[in-house]
């Protein structure tokens, strides 16, 4: 037996939930001509209306619901200046529910390797906060393109990890319900009908480098000679980091005037040289392939270690966003192609 | 014409005039076409060249990851070129210890680029080789044609305008891609990097966006080449192009300047001269 959901049903949930005074975030076409003159350019953003909402017709969102539960730009707290006093005022804690609508898996997943970042020293309680607040609801991916390799990191277009409920498309106009969570049920109850009409599981995109022959690679030492040649062409910009649904480094800066402003929290990305100045002028990665090198580690080698799951979920968009096609699957089988 | 190039970058490594040549390529056949530095005249094969090129290699130029490898070749489309020209005037690069490879391009894109519909550099100058022979006539474009969409955009009420520039700009997340890939963004210390205090606040807020994105726009005003890079690099699809073209109007229009087309031209915001007309600069 399976539990069905149509999409003009979904629709209508969608607009539900939105007057219900809920925040939904999905897949929207942002208007904007793609620069290289293909599809419209489609991202997860607040939705206003069911009728934004685009859930088939290309292979995912060119940025990640990350930013649902780790906004790009944070106030953690206002400080004001009275006479010799300083005076600081807690931000308020978000209070509203959020759904956040047809999430690919690889971003889903990424949720789950975010509650790790942000438990395991000091609980952080506004990603807790935001976390608490939101329901995800996942579309199994039916294609793929060549930048994705969800399945040569451990994941695959049905993965449930980090998602509240799953939807497998059976037609264009049908969905299987899988309710992973209590959260899940919740959202969904009375909404479904009982079939026994099953979704066949779509495929994934075909493994593409070894994963094994990677860590041996980066087990073999912090100082390899290969990574400046295989990394010369990357120009040192955020687009991968800012777009990838795993990456969640920030800085903490001060914003305001003399007399009293805020303290905020914005996304900082590793391929900036700013990322690693100290303030003695020293720079420790002073180099883009350093940097780079900095970027694999991290995803599969430091975080690994420490949380036991690989930093990526192979979502490609790294690579999708990447002005000279880098990002990491390119580097993955240009490693794997020397072993 | 792919065979000329191989030819001419095989000859240029071989007979060691350069060291590597900054070009396009497939690392291998089913990849895309990415930027590739050649150092030995067996991997010249790795070579591409079709409508896919559309990095302007010359940034490469300013990346000390490449000028490391020693003397260069880079390979140049007409619109590329231009980039190389003001770059030269601005003593960022010595174009004598440069050879620079141009390729005749009918545009590049599918479908094409809207650089390319008003093109009229289809074949580089100022070139050391021209490989190929471009087979779109160069557009014998008005400064009206040059700046149509532009003039479409402004022809709205400012209201509309400022509407779209707070929707667009609402998406940048500052990763700076526009700044990474623009061969025109060479400071040692971008505005936006100053922490010390803090110049141009590093939020991606709506604030926070638009100080920047001007502040990009100005520094580039009499400089930008229009290559659209930093739109074709926007990962939030933000047309920058359009905020370029409005300084390129400008140029051309008060002081009859396209940057980077004319040799015996001095750049309009770096020359300085004791004929200016405004008292302030004498």
């Amino acid at each position: 037996m399976s539990e069905l959901l149509d999409k003009t049903d979904l629709n209508r949930l969608v607009d539900a939930w939105l007057s219900e005074g809920r925040r939904v975030a999905g897949p929207q076409c942002v208007n904007a001509k793609d620069s290289r003159g293909q599809a419209d350019r489609i991202q997860y953003a607040w939705l206003t209306k069911a009728e934004e909402l685009r859930l088939d017709g290309f292979i995912r969102p060119t940025n990640s619901i990350k930013e649902f539960v780790f906004p790009r730009h944070e106030k953690l707290y206002g400080y004001q200046f009275k006479g010799k006093r300083l005076e600081l005022t807690p931000a308020e804690l978000p209070t509203t529910e959020q759904v956040v609508i047809g999430a690919r898996p690889c971003d889903a997943a990424a949720l789950k390797i975010l509650d790790a970042v942000f438990n395991w020293d000091v609980k952080d309680e506004f990603y807790n906060r935001r976390r608490e607040l939101t329901t995800v609801v996942t579309l199994a991916c039916k294609e793929h393109d060549d930048f994705c390799f969800c399945t040569s990191v451990g994941s695959g277009p049905c993965d449930e990890r980090g998602s509240d409920v799953l939807l497998i498309p059976i037609d264009g106009e049908r969905y299987e319900v899988r309710c992973l969570t209590e959260k899940g049920k919740k959202l969904l109850a009375g909404a479904t009908t009982a079939s026994s009409e099953e979704a066949t599981a779509p495929q994934g995109p075909p493994v593409r480098f070894n994963l094994d022959a990677l860590g041996e690679f980066l087990a073999g030492g912090y100082d390899r000679p290969e990574w400046p040649e295989i990394t010369r062409r990357c120009l040192g910009c955020g687009a991968c980091a800012y777009t990838c649904p795993t990456c969640h480094c920030f800085d903490i800066v001060d914003e305001g005037s003399a007399s009293g402003g805020a303290r905020v929290r914005n996304w900082d990305a590793c391929q900036f040289t700013m990322f690693t100045a100290h303030a003695s002028g020293h720079n420790p990665r002073s180099d883009q392939s350093q940097r780079q090198r900095q970027r694999i580690h991290h995803k599969f080698q430091i975080y690994p270690d420490k949380f036991g799951e690989l930093l990526c979920t192979g979502c490609g968009n790294c690579s999708r966003n990447c002005p000279v096609d880098m990002g990491v699957l390119p580097v993955l089988k240009t490693i794997a192609a020397k072993k | 014409m792919l065979d000329e190039l191989r030819q001419t970058c095989r000859r240029l490594l071989q007979d060691g005039t350069v060291q590597a040549v900054i070009g396009y390529g497939r690392p291998s056949p089913e990849d895309p076409v990415v930027p590739v530095f050649i150092t030995k005249p067996e991997d010249v094969d790795q070579l591409a060249w079709d409508d896919q090129c559309f990095a302007n290699l010359v940034k490469y130029l300013l990346r000390k990851e490449v000028l490391s490898l020693g003397k260069l070749a880079v390979c140049v489309k007409g619109c590329d070129q231009r980039a190389l020209l003001v770059l030269e005037k601005e003593s960022q690069i010595d174009r004598s210890q440069i050879v620079v490879i141009g390729l005749a391009c009918d545009g590049v894109g599918k479908p094409r680029l809207a650089k390319c519909a008003s093109c009229d550099v289809h074949t580089p100058r100022q070139s050391d080789f021209v490989i190929g022979k471009a087979n779109t006539p160069d557009a014998a474009a008005t400064v009206a044609e040059r700046y149509a969409e532009l003039d479409a955009f402004l022809a709205k009420p400012p209201e509309e305008r400022m509407a779209y520039w707070k929707k667009e700009l609402s998406r940048c997340v500052k990763c700076y891609a526009c700044r990474q890939v623009c061969p025109m963004c060479y400071c040692r210390q971008c505005i936006v990097d100053k922490n010390r205090p803090v110049s141009i606040s590093t939020s991606a807020t709506l604030k926070g966006n638009f100080a920047w994105h001007i502040t990009r726009a100005f520094h580039l005003a009499g400089r930008c080449v229009g290559c659209d890079e930093c739109t074709r690099a926007c990962p939030a699809g933000i047309d920058l192009r359009l905020l370029n073209l409005s300084l390129a109007k400008a140029a051309e229009e008060n002081f009859d300047y396209r940057s980077g087309m004319d040799p015996e031209k001095e750049p309009i915001i770096g020359a300085y001269s004791q004929q200016d007309h405004e008292e302030f600069i004498r």
